[in-house]
């Protein structure tokens, strides 16, 4: 991808770090401070990778489900105007892995018919076990996608992880992947996340969290933040459910004063607002819904006050 | 954890249907073949009911499972095998062994057979229209697992004198499989099938028990 630089952040990052480091202190006592500033009228927000001078938009897609379309012509086609929809509106990240059926596939016969896509951050998975079953499932994946190579390359669910760490730490050193990461969804094996990040050089992890579900607050995002590690956000929306349990209620009054226009904006804008995380990977097979999603890279960004007060709204629906 | 949309479920059987047209009606042929040879048992007809079986889960392995659903799902790789085996077990049991007879008789195992014969190749198709699952995306009698593998229930039912216990093993499995599915994709007409999976553990523990 072309690096995109916006003006949000004129920060060092040590005063990133600083200010991410102790807002994340601050949120375990339920007062941290904003770290995001409104955006310039047409750019995008971006968050930085933490130790280098890339910034990536902080709205992504994922594709779990979404994007796993298979052979049907008619729902490639739709499934190509959500992603040109997603860069349309500034979109970066994609997301993907082998384990979702032929998402990759599809996600490669988007890309080839969509015209600027220069905003493109590639990332993609590895789901197997042992290094020769890896290393050809990364070269299928990267196949798939009609790419040379991935700027982020994870290990799903740290399915063998120790295997896949020694690949991708060759190949970044190699210059073949760009970033290397670990997953974990729905909550689980936050243990394990949490030591793997403790010991292993990781540019990326990816995780849970959402409104309903702030586990990841106590220490994966404070660990992320002091390690200097980017973090994705998967299940923003709890797979649709918060949604769908929410959309019979209405909005607080004071949605507007941070551009909420509907339930998916205040989710988003909750999760994203939060200092530690650089993206939130929503996945949608529609586009109007993308276009609310992408909203939000328009900003404003609730702050600390105003998340703890849709954190007791929502609470108390 | 199943990996794509209801939507994408159907557009998968729309294209499946049209790509091995006509074959459901050859399945239809021989279904009702089947049906008919319960009620005449003769050797060769137990044969041929034993053989139409172990295509039925050939089939559906192979065109099914390994061609047209693992694209969209990564557990498709486990269903072929597990069909395939299933193709085996039943040609073993009831081909090489041979010794079972398929016949109906006038009590509950006959009874639960027969409907469930019937189920599958009239009323879990109506189910299907009722819930909006027209041709070509409907799920059609010995080309898709759903009604295949009620359809197998019934037959297995009707064995005699007892019925065998190895072969219904995996058909209970994909009941208790695609009925978890039928809630997560809601496909009501698939609630049916780990409901005729009790209804034959039920009915297969009776009739072996009385035969013992």
């Amino acid at each position: 991808m072309s690096e995109k630089q916006t003006s949000v952040f004129n920060l060092s990052r040590r005063s990133i770090l600083g200010g991410i480091a102790s807002a994340g202190a601050m949120a375990a006592a339920g007062q941290f401070a904003p770290s995001i500033a409104l955006a310039q009228p047409d750019s995008p927000l971006t968050r930085a990778i933490p130790g280098t001078d890339e910034r990536i938009p902080i709205i992504g897609m994922g594709s779990w489900i979404t994007f796993n379309v298979g052979a049907s012509q008619k729902l490639r086609d739709e499934r190509a105007k959500v992603l040109q929809t997603f860069f349309d509106m500034g979109g970066g990240l994609v997301d993907s892995s082998p384990m979702y059926g032929s998402s990759e596939e599809v996600i490669g016969y988007c890309l080839g018919r969509i015209k600027n896509r220069q905003t493109l951050f590639s990332a993609t998975k590895v789901w197997t076990v042992s290094k020769s079953m890896g290393t050809r499932q990364m070269k299928a994946s990267a196949e798939l996608w009609g790419l040379e190579k991935f700027d982020l390359m994870q290990i799903h669910n740290l399915l063998d992880w120790e295997t896949h760490l020694e690949t991708l730490k060759a190949w970044k050193e190699n210059g073949r992947v760009r970033h290397i990461g670990m997953t974990t969804s729905h909550g689980r094996r936050h243990g394990d996340l949490e030591e793997v990040m403790g010991s292993q050089p990781l540019d990326f992890v990816q995780f849970t969290y959402n409104i309903a579900d702030r586990e990841a607050e106590k220490r994966l995002l404070p660990l992320a933040a002091d390690k200097g590690i980017a973090v994705i956000i998967n299940r923003p929306f709890q797979r649709g459910t918060l949604i769908e349990k929410f959309e019979r209620h209405p909005l607080p009054d004071w949605a507007g004063d941070i551009a909420c226009a509907n339930w998916a904006q205040f989710f988003l804008k909750f999760v994203v607002s939060h200092p530690a995380v650089t993206c939130a990977i929503p996945a949608t097979s529609r586009v109007d819904h993308m276009r609310e999603n992408m909203s939000v890279l328009k900003g404003p960004l609730p702050d600390a006050k105003t998340r703890q007060r849709m954190i007791e709204y929502v609470e108390k629906l | 954890m199943i990996p794509f949309s209801p939507e994408v479920f159907f557009a998968l059987f729309e294209e499946y249907n049209l790509a091995i047209w006509p074959a459901q009606i050859v399945a239809y042929v021989l279904g009702l073949l089947v049906l008919g040879l319960v009620f005449r048992p003769s050797v060769s007809g137990n044969r041929f009911i034993g053989a139409i079986l172990a295509i039925f889960w050939l089939g559906n392995g192979i065109a099914y499972h390994w061609l047209y659903f693992m694209p969209i799902n990564f557990a498709a790789p486990l269903f072929a095998v597990l069909f395939v085996i299933e193709a085996l077990i039943l040609w073993w049991r009831f081909i090489i062994r041979g010794d079972l007879t398929f016949r109906f008789h006038r009590d509950i195992a006959g009874a639960a057979g027969v409907t469930l014969m019937i189920f599958a190749m009239v009323i879990y198709p109506l189910l299907g229209m009722a819930s909006g699952h027209n041709w070509p995306q409907a799920a059609m009698f010995g080309v898709a697992p759903s009604p295949m593998v009620i359809f197998t229930f019934g037959v297995l039912l009707l064995a005699t004198p007892r019925v065998p216990i190895v072969p219904i093993v995996i058909p209970v499995m994909w009941a208790l499989i695609s009925g978890s599915a039928a809630w997560f994709l809601d496909i009501p007409e698939d609630v049916s099938l780990p409901l005729a999976g009790v209804v034959a553990v039920f009915v297969l523990v009776r009739k072996n028990r009385r035969a013992s």
